[in-house]
């Protein structure tokens, strides 16, 4: 970024351990308004605890994260405030299956953004339009396939006006032919402007997205480089074998 | 099968009658002889007249019985959410005190619960409230002692109708195995619900509230039914602290007629309608949830 302004995410030191695993080796990170940050690595590499991590669902050990200038483990940061300005959108979709794909959208603005049920309803059908399923309004989430389910998931999390969506390989639990219509709505979201951090194994949305790519590894940020550097001079051996495995075929 | 309950066109074939029939033949046999069963009993009642005083000295418990089991069931189900809610509770004192409470209960008879709370803790606790002046008053208006007397006399155990002791120890029992049926049913519901809901910025409660105990409570309907069945059975064990309740009426009648057949086949009758009448509707209930499910 050119603005030396202050990150919209600041990462210090994070570690975390999972018994006797290293989840999180020491990782410094700032992210700034506006980027599409895309993390990658072989699975058990910290991606998604560092992402987690972000809006706490997973605690750090040691270190700091700041979150639009809120300390995360600062005991008298409201967590729940943090998490209203942080989206997330998960790998099994986590949709509310009792409730319509409408109502989906609907509960979290109502409840946490005390919105009328008129204004959340409003917003919600706008949001519908936008992911490209105005239709399956009043469906109930089962009832949908798996990429219509992930495109509610992320009109869901939009619904609350995030600052910042974090993406926990979305496309990873989608059969082939549905991984692109999610890309797709991501790749807009991130022409809109909005912060993403995106865990994923989708190189092509990497490419075509993505401001700055992560690598991580054992818990370690090994290189942090943009989509070019990446394809063109991976610096550390391990991105080289990491990339020559999944680029092969 | 059949030809003509495979062809479309036959436009008289509303339904399959010869796969309805098997249905009911298969698995329904039971409940079309328990009927047939019922209907001999009720003419045999109604053409005796010993059974039909038999009858009508018993009916008024009926009453009495549903009474108790509806109410301790109300206050069962509230009991026992929120110890289910306190079990999965992290805070270490919570947790241990209603899992405490749980195991006491659950490890006690129902029948010494039931003489624990008519004989000791009734009296005790009264014991306990005459001392201060302000509870004894409400309680004695509470129970309808008369205005003009409330100010000169204490509340006295006798007082406390017995139905309203018992109706506390049936409470908290079956809140302790409510508070089992309720845990399973969050714990039932994936972790990533939770997640999704606190990701968006709710709260623990509002997450409790609005995402997991509906999903939780739905798949535990037919556990709190059969729940409610066992529970209007064990309403017979208040007979031992003479509440007017079937069992104790049919008791009653008789010792003092001698007349045991005729008492305990009326209250068997009374009894397996309740009971199988409320069976049929878990039953049903199961069906709709699974079919509910199969759709999704």
């Amino acid at each position: 970024m050119t603005e030396p302004k202050q990150p919209i995410i600041q990462i210090r030191n994070a570690s975390k351990r999972f018994r006797n695993v290293l989840a999180l080796n020491n990782v410094n990170l700032d992210i700034h308004a506006g980027q599409v940050v895309v993390i990658i690595g072989p699975s058990g590499s910290g991606k998604s605890t560092l992402l987690r991590c972000i809006n706490r669902l997973e605690v750090l050990d040691e270190g700091d994260i700041w979150v639009d200038g809120m300390q995360l483990d600062h005991s008298a940061t409201n967590i729940n405030r943090i998490r209203e300005e942080v989206g997330m959108v998960f790998q099994q979709f986590n949709l509310f299956p009792n409730l319509t794909v409408l109502q989906n959208v609907m509960l979290a603005q109502q409840i946490v953004r005390k919105r009328s049920k008129d204004a959340a309803e409003r917003t919600a059908r706008g949001l519908l339009e936008k992911v490209g399923i105005p239709e399956k309004a009043d469906v109930f989430p089962p009832k949908l396939s798996g990429g219509q389910q992930q495109r509610v998931a992320i009109a869901r999390a939009l619904a609350m006006n995030p600052k910042i969506m974090l993406f926990d390989e979305p496309t990873s639990a989608l059969d082939p032919e549905m991984i692109k219509e999610v890309l797709d709505v991501m790749l807009d979201l991130a022409k809109e402007g909005i912060t993403m951090v995106v865990v994923t194994h989708e190189m092509g949305f990497a490419r075509a997205a993505a401001n700055r790519i992560i690598f991580m590894d054992q818990g370690e940020k090994l290189e942090d480089t943009t989509p070019e550097g990446l394809f063109e001079s991976p610096e550390s051996q391990r991105l080289q074998q990491f990339l020559s495995k999944i680029l092969s075929h | 099968m059949s030809i003509s309950s495979q062809d479309p066109s036959s436009p008289r074939q509303f339904i399959d009658v010869r796969k309805f029939t098997t249905q009911i033949v298969r698995h329904r046999s039971w409940f079309v002889s328990f009927i047939v069963l019922d209907i001999l009993v009720v003419m045999a009642i109604t053409s005796d007249p010993i059974l039909i005083e038999t009858w009508n000295y018993i009916v008024p418990g009926i009453a009495v019985t549903i009474q108790i089991a509806i109410v301790s069931f109300i206050l069962a189900t509230i009991v026992g959410l929120v110890t289910a809610l306190g079990r999965i509770s992290s805070n270490s004192l919570i947790y241990n005190s209603s899992t405490l409470y749980v195991e006491l209960f659950r490890g006690l008879p129902l029948l010494v619960i039931i003489l624990i709370f008519s004989f000791v803790i009734t009296p005790a606790l009264i014991d306990f409230v005459t001392t201060i002046p302000f509870l004894d008053d409400l309680l004695q208006h509470l129970v309808g002692i008369p205005e003009d007397r409330i100010a000169t006399t204490l509340l006295r155990t006798r007082d406390i109708e017995e139905t309203t002791r018992i109706i506390f120890a049936f409470a908290l029992t079956y809140g302790a195995f409510m508070s089992e049926v309720f845990r399973a049913g969050i714990e039932s519901i994936g972790r990533g619900q939770m997640e999704a809901a606190r990701s968006l910025g709710m709260t623990y409660t509002q997450a409790m509230r609005y995402v997991i105990l509906p999903q939780a409570v739905r798949n535990v309907l037919p556990a709190m039914a059969n729940n409610f069945v066992l529970l209007l059975k064990d309403t017979s064990l208040a007979s031992v602290v003479a509440v007017p309740e079937i069992s104790h009426l049919t008791r009653q009648y008789s010792s003092n007629r001698f007349r045991y057949p005729q008492g305990l086949l009326i209250l068997s009758f009374i009894y397996a309608n309740l009971t199988i009448i409320m069976s049929m509707g878990v039953y049903w209930l199961e069906s709709r949830l699974k079919t509910d499910k199969r759709e999704d």
